[in-house]
Formats: structure tokens, C-alpha cells, sequence
């Protein structure tokens, strides 16, 4: 409750999360009702443009556009939430096996952390679609895969940046059991962080996954996601524009509204982490 | 008949010369195509962009013209003496790139390079048949073959089966990346993924060919982007299969469309040893429900022709689609099939497709709604390229949506294919009739009497429907309108580049 | 200094040893393989074509075998043949770099005069209805995809001759001023993002340092906000933009996979694609090699070159 009333005092942040709440709704909606059926086709509207029957038109199978960025929301939302948990609870276990417990499993780790990092982030998670096929839990585990060592690396610089802190050092002198000091007093301490990190992973989920599908390697037809949409938009774009912009419109909202979120929310958590990114 | 058809020639070239149309020669002609090629030795590639590369690069024995017939290449005449034994008189004077003039030597070590195992050849199962290749003199060949097969010509015609210099060979171990060829033009640079430029052959056999002076092959995935080269004039042409760029090309009057049903046909096919697909009445409600016209308005832009289980576009073979069984809609007969089948409620299945054009994905789509309306619950399984393939080497799939290379001769399309030992034969259909009736085919080389069996095969075929031949998609080149003498084959080819001219 | 760039220099091998492994395996762990792909789905092989073909492709041995053959040969400078052009692997990359180097030079150009100057603006103006509407610029700015502006410019410009390189991209040697225009477009389409980046942190900088004691001294002894800010702030401020745009510049070496497939631009990233696609292994593991080894050589650069123009870091 009090984190909301903070929140309320950051109108960057509720103009976010306005958004989000809006296509969660979509989402939601999705699942019960859409103004037509997403995978219906309809030979005798091919790609016809925006009207009051189709008000965002239909795609090249005569499919309506809007009912498909519909469903499409639901599955963007769902596949940024998941991947965002894999990502951060995966990362956080790395993070605190190397910064805590240290030694030389800290140097292999950070190794393979630095290997992952000098893949650009779509090669690597491409890597990962071809070799475990193009299913959407696939897509999932990719952009999870692709986003841990950054909270690994967050993790064990927090965890060391506090580990030789007065309180902590302390609660080892009276003799508090390992996993007790995590808990107790560093993982309460680096959550703030943690929690900038995973709302700048949502957005960045959100956009890797429309990259990927764009490619050919995400989301797989006839299931609408947005990259996939603005895939096969692509040999209509100059005769048909619209099955190209209202996807990307799409993406650009949401991951504004996580972005917007995320924004405010740094603020009010910790001012000081404004210049992360 | 000689002297009549000189006389016609001559008029022809007569009335060719005084038409608006001059020749001429010189100039650089630059076509876009969507796919880098995959090697470039003929004997070896498998791959359409490859071997659009060795039409204008090699020579094959025999090839098919613009109507499909099978006339000279390298051979300038052969004699057929009876089903088994084929003679084969060879052009004078042409030369390979490396300026060494073209032998009976040169055939006959290509053809059993080909048929070596060991050079892993897919033209080896076009002329497996071939016993022996005896050199009669410089420029004459005999072939041999153990079981007669009507096809040979057909296989002779393959880019596969282009002939290739010994020496060349033997010094870079294979040609994949080296081109010695006798074509029209040589291989001058290539930037992969980029481009390839090819310059005319000064020593090309036939005389005054090419008019170019440079071909140059320009890569560019997109087809749309292929189409704004050529409105940008950056291509003077372009290969595009996609339905909707062309017809937005169409509607550019600084553009030409020439189109023309190809030989390649798109399949819809079981795995006829998985259940339910085993059961012929299962496979046939699926036939009963497939639309073929509607496929090709939708997944094609109505830029291809429905078709029968020989290519629609080999009109000396093929028979109308309409004419032959479990062809055409007939839901009420299809739930009917099913429900006796068993599956009154349907059931549910895979069908495996690619988001690339041969991997039919918009087909696939369109299969699926239609099936909906049987009460079949087909999921689309769309894998990329490379795991396409994987599941079609290994044959697993419950139905599949290909693209198939086609033939001018049935026995080398069909035979393949639906063979109980074809080679590409994915479905496992075995079928006694059907196997009885391929082997005479082949087996006979006069047109008359093969015709009435593959008139039988085609009913056979559709009625036991191991997989759905659906349509033979148009092959479409758009040109500028200078760009003159163009012609196309019907299986792709662009060796008519070498009869073509710019008029600017 | 020395000492630490040496150090720096060895950390590298165990990187790029690892990324050799790492790509070595997992290349073979995609289903569907060159030899498979290179048949297509219109012949069917023999087990004893298919061994002969594992011969030609040099995969006729354990992979663990293959990966020391594999890794001695790169020390010697041989990459390789690529499986799908048959050509020697890294000439073939060493061409693509021109053109990626040029569209990573040409992005953090236009996200620099992009951002700075907005960032710098920004910083000045203390309404807080501004501040929220720039904010949600900058953030906007984060939020468009690229291969979507890029779709965008596509249908905006593909009338206007020139912009738009479609397969005809002319390299800076043949023709710089050409060259400059079709690069314009998909710079721009990676540089409005990574500009909206340099604007937020360029003004998040300026605003910190100008909380800070040496400013506010300055600022009693009687100095105009403008000399403060240009003499003192600023040059302070910008200094970390270096490591962000270092960072990046790293990535797109190799990342601007979606801009050079929109654009059909022949560059590093659009060849990785198709390796992953085509399953061509040797090609495939010397581009990955290649961008991971610019990727931390990039990184170090830029590291360094923090050191140089900021005298406050000294590195052991």
C-alpha cells in the first residue's frame, strides 16, 4: 500500500503503468472475446485497409488485424513476464553463488558471463531458437537465457559491494550461518537493484522477441505475435502500410509503458540509479 | 525435311531482321535473384540457385527449348537403336574455358563421375541405368543401358548432367568453387552473398552467341527489394515467385512481366505408414476437402495453375486436374469418408511447413482453414529451413507441404516419388499397382505407348492420394522493356540469356 | 599502464577461447545439418554417399577431434572453407567489415548529435512539465524497435531514388557520396534509439555534476550558468558516455542483424544469419569469432581511452 502511494507521486510511473494495465485488459479480453477469430481467413478481404468493419484492416489472409494484435498482446506480455523471472532468479542464483561463496567457481563463472557477453544479445538468442526449434516456451527460455549474465553480474557486484559493509561483517562475528546472513541482511539489501534491472528486462524481452520473430525464429505463424505480424507484413508493406504500422504501434506502446514504469519507479526507489542504461 | 527447314530458318531470320527489333550486341545485363548459390559444380549441386548459375556457365548433352522439347546442347544428334542403346554425336570444336576442345573423353568421364557413388551425384539417380560408355571415335559416344528407361534423355537434359573437364577436375578435386565449363559465358568475380559476374565466352560454340557482353547476378533476399531494383533501374531483371510483389509489378507500366506455368509442383503429402494417414478413405476425405483454386488465389495471388500428379504445364502428359477422382471439394463426401474411417469427430495432426517459399507456409495456412471444415484439427508445425529438411530426411511427419522439382518426363518425375524404392519417396507408399505400372512406364520409349499408363497412374494416384498434388506455380521473370530475346524454358532455366540483347 | 593493458590483452584469450567452444558445439547441436541442407529436399543419398559427403565436409570425425583440428588451424590463420560457397572463410568476412564498421561509425554519429545537444538542453530547462515530456521522448526513443522504424523508412522513402539500397550497395571506394546516402537511413533507424540513450544520460550526467561541490563553488564565485556549465559540467558529464557508446558500438559490429536484413545490407551481422541458417559451420564459427574478438578489443579501447582523456583513473 505505501508503494503505491509513493508510485502516485510519480506521474511518469502511473502514465506506465496505465498502459500496461491497458493491454493487460487486451490481453485478458483476448482470451474470451476478439471482434473476429484471429486465425479465421477470409478470402474475399484480403488485405483491405482500415474501415468500420476492420478499423485496423485485414492482413493477406483476410484476417483481422486488430483481433490479432489482440491475442498477440497476450502473447508479448506473457512471453516478457517469463522470460523476465527466468532471467532474474536465474541470474540471482549465479550472482549470489559467485559473489558469496567466491572463489575460484566466482573466476569459471564470470568467465562463461563474459563469454555470453560478447554475443551480440539477438545472435545468441537466435543461437538458442535454432537449436531448441521455434516454439514459444522456447522463446522464453531464450530471452532468459540471453538476459541472466546481466543480472549475475548485477547480483555479485551488489553482493560484493556490501559484503565487507560494518552490519554484515558483524553478523558474521556473532557466528549467523551463511544462508542466513543471504537472507536476512543482503538480499533484502540489493533488492532495489534487482527489481530497476527486471523492469528494464521486461522491455527489453518485449523487443527481442518481436526481433526474433521477425526473423523467423520466435513466435511461428499462424499464431499472431507482433514480430511475426510485421514479418509477413513485410512483402505487403508498400501496397498495404497498414498491416506494417499498427503491429509496431503495438510494440512501441507497451514497451513504452514497461520503459515509462520502470522509469518512475527507479526514481522513487533509488535516485541514485538514475544513469543506469 | 532438312532443305524445308533451312528455307523456314532463313525466312524466319529474314523476317526477324526487318521487324523493329535489331540485335545488338555488347552491354551488361544485371539480374536479381533471391538466393546465393550453393557451390557451383554441376555434377554435385542440389540447389535451384545453383544451377541457375550453371545454365549460363555449362552444357549438358541435350536440353529442353522453350516449349519443352528435348533438342541438341552438346550433342549436335543422337540415335536411339533400340531401348537399351543410345548413340551420341558430339558438336566439333567446342572448347572449354581453359581452350582445351571438348571430347567423348570429356563425356564419358563426367557420366561415370556421376555415377561414382563416391561423388555423391543426385544426377546419379537420373541415369543409374547406364552400363557402360563407350567412345566410338573423338566426337561419338555410346551409352548402354542395363533395364531400358524412357527418361534418359530427360536425365541428360539435367544441370546435373552437364559435362565437365577431366584435368579441372582432378586438379581442385571438385569444381565447386572453380568453373570450367563450355557455356555461353565464364565466371569473372564473385562477392558471395553480393554478386556474381560473368563475362562472355569469345569461344562459345554457338556462333555470334552470347549478344552480352557481361551478366551479372545480384543477391537480394527481399523480393520487394527485388522489385524496387528494378524500379530504381539498379536490375535490369529479376527472378520473383512472390504472388503479391508481382502484382505490383504488374501495375508498373515501366516493367514486363513475362510469366509461365513452371514445372516445379507445390505437394501436400502424408507419412502413408503413420495412423490415421494408413487408411486410403482418411487420405481421401483430406483430397475431398482441398480446394485447389482457392490455394492458388490466396497463397499464390492466382500466379499458378491447379494441377494433376503430372506437372499441368507438360501438356502432352498431363491430364486436368477435374477429370481424375477425389480431385475437387466435396465436404459432405469427405465427412462422409471419415466418419466410416472412424473419425467422426476428426481428429487432430501436424503439418510440417517453412516460412521460406518452398517451405509453403501461406499454403499451409490456407490447408489448415480448409480442413477446419471437414472437422479435421490440423496444427501447423513451421520449422525453419535447416529443420525442415532435417524432418524430411528422416521422414517425420504426419503430412507435409513441399515443393517439388518437376520434370518434363513422367517417369522421371513420378518414378521418384512414388516408387515403393523411389528415392524421394518421404511418404513410404507402396503400392503394388502403382509400382507395376511405373516400371512399364519406363521401360517403353514411344509416346504412344507410354501414355495410356500414365493416363492410369495419374487416376490411381489421385484416388489413393498418398499426397496431394496441388499446383505448378508460374515462373515469372520481370524485365525493363530493353531487355530483348529473352525466353523461358519452364523449368526455370535462363539459358535463353545468352540469346538476349539490351536495345538501349 | 603498461602492465594493466597487457593484462587486459591476456584476459581476452580466455574469452575467446571460450566463445571458440561454446560456438564449436553448439553449431552441431542445431538439427538439420550442412550435409543435409546442402541436399535439400529433392535427392535422398545412399549411407555411403552420405559418408562420403561427411568426407567432403570434413565432419567425418568426432567433434571434440574436430574442435583441436579446428582451433590449431585458426592459430595458423586458416579459417577455413565456408560449406556453402565452398570459398576460404575469412577473406569473406574481412569483407563484410568495411560496411559494418561504416554503419557502426555512422549510428554513434547521429546518436551523438542527437543526443548531446537534446540531453544538454534538457539539463537546462527546470520546468517540471517540460522535464516530463522530454523524459517521455527519451523513453519513446528507447521503445521503437529498430527493424520497425526501419520498415517505416522503407515505406516512406522507397519512392525517393537513392536512399534505399536494395542489393545495390555501393562500397565508400567506389563512390563515398552514394555510399553516405543508403547508409543514411539504416544508420539512422540504430541511431534515434542509441540517440534517445545519450540524451538520457548526457542529461542525468549533467544534473548530477551539477550538484556537486566544485560546480556550486563555481558557480558562488559569480559564474554565469553557461560558463559553468560548458567549462566545468560538461566536459565532466560526458566522459562516461564514452564506455556507453564503446559498449555499443561493440554489439553492433555484429547486432545489426535486423537493419542490414531490412535494408539487404551485405554486412557481418546479416552473414551470421544465414551461417545459423545454412548451417555452415566454418563459416558461422569464424564470424562469431570475429565479432566476440571486436566486441572485447572494443571494450578495452574504450577502457583505455576513458584512462587517457579522464587523468582522475588510474589504472594498476
Amino acid at each position: 500500500m505505501r508503494f503505491f502511494i509513493k508510485l502516485s507521486k510519480s506521474p511518469i510511473a502511473i502514465v506506465g503503468l496505465f498502459i500496461i494495465i491497458f493491454y493487460l485488459s487486451m490481453a485478458i479480453l483476448g482470451i474470451f472475446w476478439t471482434p473476429y477469430d484471429p486465425l479465421e481467413m477470409d478470402y474475399n478481404k484480403v488485405l483491405k485497409p482500415p474501415s468500420l468493419e476492420h478499423f485496423l484492416g485485414t492482413d493477406e489472409f483476410g484476417r483481422d488485424i486488430f483481433s490479432r494484435i489482440m491475442v498477440g498482446s497476450r502473447i508479448s506480455i506473457l512471453i516478457s513476464l517469463s522470460a523476465t523471472s527466468i532471467a532474474s532468479s536465474l541470474g540471482i542464483f549465479l550472482g549470489v553463488i559467485s559473489g558469496f561463496w567466491g572463489g575460484r567457481l566466482d573466476n569459471l563463472l564470470m568467465r562463461v558471463v563474459d563469454v555470453l557477453f560478447s554475443f551480440p544479445p539477438l545472435l545468441l538468442a537466435m543461437f538458442i531458437m535454432a537449436i531448441l526449434g521455434e516454439r514459444t516456451y522456447n522463446v522464453i527460455i531464450a530471452i532468459g537465457i540471453v538476459y541472466t549474465p546481466q543480472f549475475a553480474r548485477l547480483v555479485r557486484a551488489s553482493i560484493l559491494s556490501i559484503k565487507n559493509l560494518d552490519f554484515v561483517q558483524s553478523a558474521f562475528a556473532i557466528g549467523g550461518s551463511k544462508l542466513h546472513i543471504l537472507f536476512r541482511h543482503i538480499l533484502p539489501n540489493i533488492l532495489v537493484p534487482i527489481i530497476v534491472q527486471a523492469s528494464l528486462c521486461l522491455s527489453l524481452a518485449i523487443l527481442l522477441e518481436s526481433a526474433l520473430s521477425f526473423l523467423g525464429l520466435g513466435i511461428q505463424p499462424p499464431y499472431p505475435s507482433w514480430g511475426n505480424m510485421l514479418s509477413s507484413a513485410r512483402r505487403f508493406m508498400l501496397i498495404a502500410p497498414w498491416t506494417a504500422i499498427f503491429p509496431g504501434l503495438a510494440i512501441v506502446f507497451l514497451v513504452l509503458g514497461f520503459n515509462l514504469f520502470g522509469d518512475g519507479l527507479r526514481d522513487l526507489l533509488d535516485p541514485r540509479l538514475r544513469n543506469i542504461r | 525435311m532438312r532443305r524445308f527447314l533451312l528455307i523456314s530458318f532463313i525466312i524466319l531470320f529474314v523476317i526477324l531482321s526487318f521487324s523493329s527489333s535489331q540485335i545488338k550486341t555488347g552491354g551488361t545485363l544485371t539480374i536479381g535473384v533471391d538466393q546465393e548459390v550453393v557451390g557451383l559444380d554441376p555434377n554435385i549441386v542440389t540447389a535451384f540457385s545453383s544451377f541457375r548459375r550453371i545454365d549460363l556457365l555449362y552444357n549438358r548433352l541435350v536440353k529442353y527449348d522453350s516449349n519443352l522439347n528435348i533438342v541438341p546442347d552438346l550433342a549436335a544428334s543422337w540415335k536411339i537403336l533400340d531401348n537399351l542403346t543410345y548413340i551420341f554425336y558430339l558438336r566439333k570444336g567446342v572448347k572449354f574455358h581453359n581452350g582445351r576442345e571438348l571430347t567423348a573423353e570429356d563425356v564419358k568421364y563426367t557420366l561415370e563421375r556421376i555415377l561414382d557413388p563416391k561423388t555423391a551425384s543426385p544426377g546419379r539417380s537420373f541415369i543409374e541405368p547406364i552400363s557402360s560408355i563407350e567412345i566410338i571415335d573423338k566426337y561419338t559416344v555410346k551409352i548402354k543401358l542395363s533395364t531400358p528407361l524412357a527418361s534418359l534423355l530427360s536425365g541428360l537434359a539435367s544441370n546435373n548432367c552437364a559435362i565437365v573437364p577431366k584435368e579441372e577436375v582432378e586438379k581442385y578435386g571438385n569444381l565447386q568453387r572453380n568453373v570450367v565449363g563450355t557455356g555461353p559465358f565464364k565466371l569473372a568475380e564473385w562477392v558471395p552473398d553480393n554478386y556474381m559476374r560473368l563475362v562472355r565466352n569469345p569461344d562459345y560454340f554457338e556462333k555470334g552467341l552470347p549478344y552480352l557482353n557481361e551478366v551479372i547476378y545480384r543477391v537480394i533476399p527481399e523480393q520487394t527489394s527485388l522489385l524496387a531494383g528494378l524500379k530504381a533501374g539498379t536490375l535490369d531483371m529479376a527472378t520473383i515467385n512472390d504472388g503479391s510483389v508481382i502484382l505490383q509489378a504488374k501495375k508498373d507500366p515501366s516493367l514486363i512481366v513475362i510469366q509461365k506455368p513452371g514445372i516445379n509442383v507445390r505437394t501436400f503429402g502424408f507419412n502413408t505408414t503413420r495412423k490415421p494417414f494408413n487408411d486410403i478413405r482418411v487420405r481421401q476425405a483430406i483430397a475431398l476437402a482441398i480446394d485447389r483454386e482457392e490455394i492458388v488465389a490466396t497463397a499464390e495471388f492466382g500466379m499458378a495453375m491447379p494441377t494433376s500428379p503430372i506437372p499441368a504445364s507438360v501438356k502432352k502428359w498431363a491430364k486436368s486436374y477435374k477429370l481424375l477422382p477425389f480431385s475437387r471439394p466435396n465436404i459432405k463426401k469427405a465427412k462422409d469418408l471419415l466418419v466410416e474411417a472412424g473419425y467422426p469427430d476428426g481428429f487432430s495432426f501436424k503439418i510440417v511447413c517453412s516460412p521460406t517459399y518452398e517451405g509453403g507456409i501461406a499454403v499451409a495456412q490456407v490447408i489448415q482453414n480448409q480442413l477446419k471444415k471437414i472437422g479435421l484439427k490440423p496444427e501447423l508445425e513451421v520449422l525453419e529451413w535447416g529443420m525442415y529438411i532435417d524432418r524430411w530426411r528422416k521422414r517425420d511427419f504426419d503430412s507435409m507441404v513441399e515443393l517439388r522439382g518437376g520434370d518434363p518426363d513422367p517417369d522421371r518425375f513420378l518414378y521418384r516419388i512414388l516408387h515403393s524404392k523411389g528415392a524421394v519417396n518421404n511418404f513410404l507408399f507402396k503400392d503394388e499397382e502403382v509400382d507395376k505400372l511405373l516400371e512399364e512406364g519406363r521401360k517403353l520409349t514411344k509416346y504412344e505407348e507410354r501414355k495410356p499408363i500414365y493416363d492410369k497412374l495419374q487416376y490411381l494416384i489421385s484416388e489413393k492420394a498418398p499426397v496431394i498434388f496441388l499446383y505448378v506455380p508460374y515462373e515469372t521473370q520481370v524485365l525493363k522493356p530493353y531487355v530483348k530475346g529473352f525466353k523461358q524454358v519452364g523449368n526455370g532455366s535462363l539459358y535463353y540469356l545468352a540469346n538476349t540483347w539490351l536495345e538501349r | 599502464m603498461k602492465k594493466y593493458i597487457l593484462k587486459r590483452l591476456l584476459s581476452i584469450i580466455p574469452v575467446l577461447l571460450g566463445v571458440s567452444i561454446l560456438v564449436f558445439f553448439l553449431v552441431r547441436l542445431i538439427p538439420g545439418s550442412a550435409i543435409e541442407l546442402f541436399l535439400g529436399t529433392q535427392v535422398e543419398a545412399t549411407p555411403e554417399q552420405m559418408e562420403e559427403l561427411k568426407r567432403i565436409f570434413g565432419e567425418d570425425k568426432p567433434i571434440p577431434i574436430l574442435y583441436l583440428e579446428w582451433l590449431s588451424r585458426i592459430l595458423k590463420g586458416d579459417f577455413g572453407y565456408s560449406l556453402r560457397t565452398s570459398r576460404p572463410v575469412l577473406p569473406d568476412i574481412l569483407n563484410r567489415l568495411p560496411l559494418s564498421l561504416e554503419l557502426t561509425f555512422f549510428s554513434l554519429f547521429l546518436s551523438i548529435i542527437i543526443g548531446i545537444p537534446l540531453g544538454i538542453l534538457s539539463s537546462l530547462k527546470q520546468n517540471p512539465i517540460i522535464n516530463i515530456l522530454i523524459r517521455i521522448v527519451g523513453l519513446l526513443g528507447l521503445s521503437l524497435p529498430q527493424f520497425w522504424l526501419a520498415t517505416l523508412f522503407v515505406i516512406l522513402f522507397s519512392s525517393i531514388e537513392g536512399f534505399i539500397p536494395m542489393g545495390n550497395f555501393v562500397p565508400f571506394s567506389k563512390n563515398p557520396l552514394m555510399n553516405i546516402k543508403m547508409l543514411f537511413l539504416p544508420s539512422l533507424a540504430i541511431g534515434l534509439g542509441l540517440g534517445a540513450v545519450v540524451m538520457r544520460f548526457t542529461r542525468n550526467n549533467i544534473l548530477e555534476v551539477l550538484q556537486m561541490d566544485y560546480i556550486k563553488t563555481a558557480k558562488a564565485k559569480g559564474l554565469s550558468q553557461r560558463v559553468v556549465l560548458f567549462k566545468h559540467a560538461l566536459r565532466n558529464a560526458l566522459l562516461p558516455i564514452v564506455t556507453v557508446l564503446g559498449f555499443n558500438a561493440g554489439y553492433l559490429l555484429g547486432g545489426a542483424i535486423v537493419i542490414e536484413e531490412v535494408f539487404a545490407l551485405p554486412g557481418m551481422g546479416r552473414l551470421a544469419l544465414y551461417a545459423i541458417f545454412q548451417r555452415d559451420y566454418p563459416l558461422l564459427q569464424g564470424i562469431v569469432l570475429v565479432i566476440s574478438f571486436l566486441f572485447v578489443l572494443i571494450n578495452l579501447l574504450t577502457d583505455l581511452l576513458y584512462a587517457f582523456i579522464d587523468p582522475r583513473i588510474r589504472y594498476e
